[in-house]
């Protein structure tokens, strides 16, 4: 019994943690350069609308991640416009964004809603996924951005912690104006971190449309985007810790469907509320200790040398 | 210059007349507005709703049909209804059962203008309640299951708790019982009419938990129907039969809504001034309701028992029939009593058989 709750809750958390984790790394790598993007579930939006518009039409589920990550990124650069170039407050325009985002996919989404897709395939690792307690769950039988998750999780610590340019980023991060002085472009700096940001924010939502789900509805992400951000904060601005917060997020609400298909004698609403105390009492407990470990200078303007 | 602008003048005078008869025409019969809680497209509740506006508006020449889709079970539906009235809609179809209060308030402001609710339980001179017996059509659905299932459990997605949601799954099960004992019904809320991304993960729940039948009551069975289909369960649909299309190889059977007929009834009864609201709840043989047909793997013996269940359906049985225990060894309908369509909003147990809390 334990067993096969266990076994739910891990395939669960897999599947659902995908889209947090490449959401997290998005926003992990946009907060690191001293922006932050309270817009990111419009960001999620336009990618799963842009991802399940694009295989439906051209037929290929590919095309529609790869175009999902361009529309991602070109949304940030927009957000990036106002906010970098324009010097706007970056929570107001975050917000803004999101409510375009809500918009402008549920625009792109409209003719295609019923729509049916084949979906991303989904590849069985050969040996594992025919172990006993492994067989006949999801576990080891996924898609592709799955399986890539951890490596892009990989790949944005090094980018951030190993290369010139993430020394940059962070630098912005903490203070633009040294950044400035040493001899970087802070403007450009942060326009590459929001490409990319929404790049990864736009395959968070085409997972979610083409591969979980296989439909478009409006507004389908149910405020993943914010859970994404806490999760941010919960893994101390670090590619890897996101790792853990997003399977223990993508647990979470795995978990409630788990005990109610499990018979447990607890109400469904109560049930329910799981995810969201847990994301509560992680950053009650949790919240303090993290707030020096945020870029020094997360969420303000750099005015530049005039 | 002056002779042109004369010339000018009379042709301009001779379109208007011309086209004034077809402008005079355009005045409709009657005006009907709708709203939707989510998209029509959706293989479901609101594709049934949407069929059967559409085959009003063809049984009756001239008749306007203004819609609304996505429209949120809030306030926000108020001022939508009232924009409806103001644009001239004499009959309201507000098609969701949490749209229910607003319509009414709506009703209440405005006398003259008639409203029919689906599945919800309030009445007023202006206002109707009418729905499909769905409590016992899913009586003969549970036979179907009952005797497809290898593993003896199915899997249940419930939208909302409400009373009408849980009397399905309890007809449901009673039906599957009674092809065969050992079948669990187990069910999962997931406390959204509509969220695609939780019932995928309730769905992979239910297999994980060994379920090979999967079923549901949201608003679109599109979502659960793939996610079984996609791992090699077999799966019974609900509010469109249109969704068997999702499922080629694993669809044994569905219940859906045909609500055409009684939308045409209705709307004549507004243009000849002879409307009056009343408690509806018509099944399968007054054409409010209809079994989809079977998949390919359905037997024919299964075949029968399901059609000679609906038959019997129609001649008055009535699954509801004491005594009834719920889950917890509590009797709730006593011998010899028997539940009808008025009670089956007051469901809050679940019988015999059913794994999950009702509340």
């Amino acid at each position: 019994m334990i067993g096969v709750l266990l076994r739910g809750v891990l395939a669960g958390s897999i599947l659902s943690g995908t889209l947090l984790l490449y959401a997290t790394l998005g926003e992990v790598i946009v907060e690191r350069s001293g922006i932050v993007n309270l817009g990111l579930e419009g960001i999620l939006l336009i990618g799963a609308s842009v991802a399940f518009a694009i295989a439906s039409v051209t037929g290929s589920a590919y095309l529609g991640v790869l175009a999902a990550a361009a529309a991602g990124g070109i949304a940030m650069l927009l957000f990036g416009y106002l906010v970098v170039g324009r010097r706007a407050n970056q929570l107001a325009t975050g917000l803004a964004m999101m409510f375009f985002g809500m918009g402008v996919s549920a625009l792109v989404g409209k003719s295609f809603v019923g729509g049916v897709i084949a979906g991303l395939p989904k590849y069985r690792v050969p040996w594992l996924s025919y172990l006993p307690w492994v067989k006949g769950s999801t576990l080891f039988n996924w898609d592709i951005l799955v399986y890539l998750a951890i490596p892009v999780a990989v790949l944005a610590w090094w980018l951030l912690f190993r290369t010139r340019w993430g020394l940059g980023v962070r630098a912005v991060g903490e203070s633009p104006t040294a950044a400035f002085a040493a001899g970087r472009r802070p403007e450009l700096l942060q326009y590459q971190a929001l490409f990319l940001g929404g790049l990864l924010g736009g395959v968070a939502g085409a997972h979610l449309s083409v591969s979980l789900t296989m439909t478009w509805n409006e507004g389908m992400t149910s405020g993943r985007g914010f859970i994404a951000i806490a999760l941010v904060i919960f893994s101390k601005w670090h590619p890897l810790r996101a790792i853990v917060g997003a399977i223990v997020f993508g647990g979470a609400e795995a978990l409630q469907l788990q005990l109610q298909a499990q018979g447990a004698q607890v109400s469904p609403f109560l049930l329910d509320m799981l995810p969201y105390i847990l994301t509560l009492a992680v950053l009650i407990a949790w919240g303090g200790a993290r707030r020096s470990a945020a870029p020094a200078g997360l969420g303000r303007t750099f005015y530049g040398t005039e | 210059m002056k002779t042109l602008k004369c010339i000018a003048v009379t042709v301009l005078l001779a379109a208007c007349i011309a086209v004034a008869p077809a402008i005079a025409q355009d005045k409709p019969t009657l005006i009907v507005g709708a709203i939707y809680v989510g998209s029509v497209n959706d293989f479901g509740y609101n594709r049934s709703m949407k069929d059967g506006l559409e085959e009003m508006k063809k049984n009756i020449p001239g008749l306007k049909l203004i819609e609304a889709e996505n429209v949120p079970e809030t306030a926000e539906s108020e001022r939508v209804m009232e924009n409806m009235v103001q644009q001239g809609a004499k009959l309201i179809f507000p098609t969701s059962f949490g749209h229910m209060d607003f319509a009414l308030n709506v009703a209440k402001r405005h006398p003259d203008v008639f409203f029919y609710h689906p599945g919800g339980y309030k009445v007023a001179p202006n206002f109707g309640n009418f729905f499909g017996n769905t409590q016992t059509a899913w009586y003969p659905i549970g036979i179907a299951a009952g005797k497809m299932t290898k593993s003896n459990k199915v899997g249940f997605i419930v939208g909302q708790p409400i009373g009408y949601a849980l009397g399905n799954v309890n007809a449901f099960e009673m039906g599957a019982r009674s092809v065969n004992p050992k079948v669990q019904t187990i069910v999962v809320v997931v406390n959204s009419w509509s969220d695609k991304s939780k019932e995928a993960a309730a769905a992979n729940a239910l297999l994980d938990q060994g379920c090979d039948i999967l079923t549901m009551h949201v608003d679109s069975p599109a979502t659960i129907i793939q996610t079984a289909e996609a791992r090699g369960a077999m799966s019974i649909g609900f509010q469109s039969i249109e969704s068997r299309k999702l499922a080629p190889k694993g669809w044994i059977t569905g219940l859906g809504f045909t609500w055409g007929k009684f939308m045409t009834q209705t709307a004549q009864s507004v243009i000849n001034g002879t409307f009056k609201p009343g408690f509806v709840r018509q099944g399968i043989a007054e054409g409010m309701m209809a079994v989809a047909p079977f998949g390919p793997s359905v037997p024919a013996d299964t075949q029968k028992l399901v059609n000679d269940s609906v038959a019997s359906l129609d001649k008055g049985f009535n699954p509801f029939t004491g005594p009834i225990m719920d889950n917890k060894g509590v009797v709730r309908i006593a011998k010899g009593e028997s539940w009808g369509g008025d009670k089956m909003g007051d469901f809050d147990w679940f019988v015999e058989g059913v794994i999950g809390q009702a509340k």
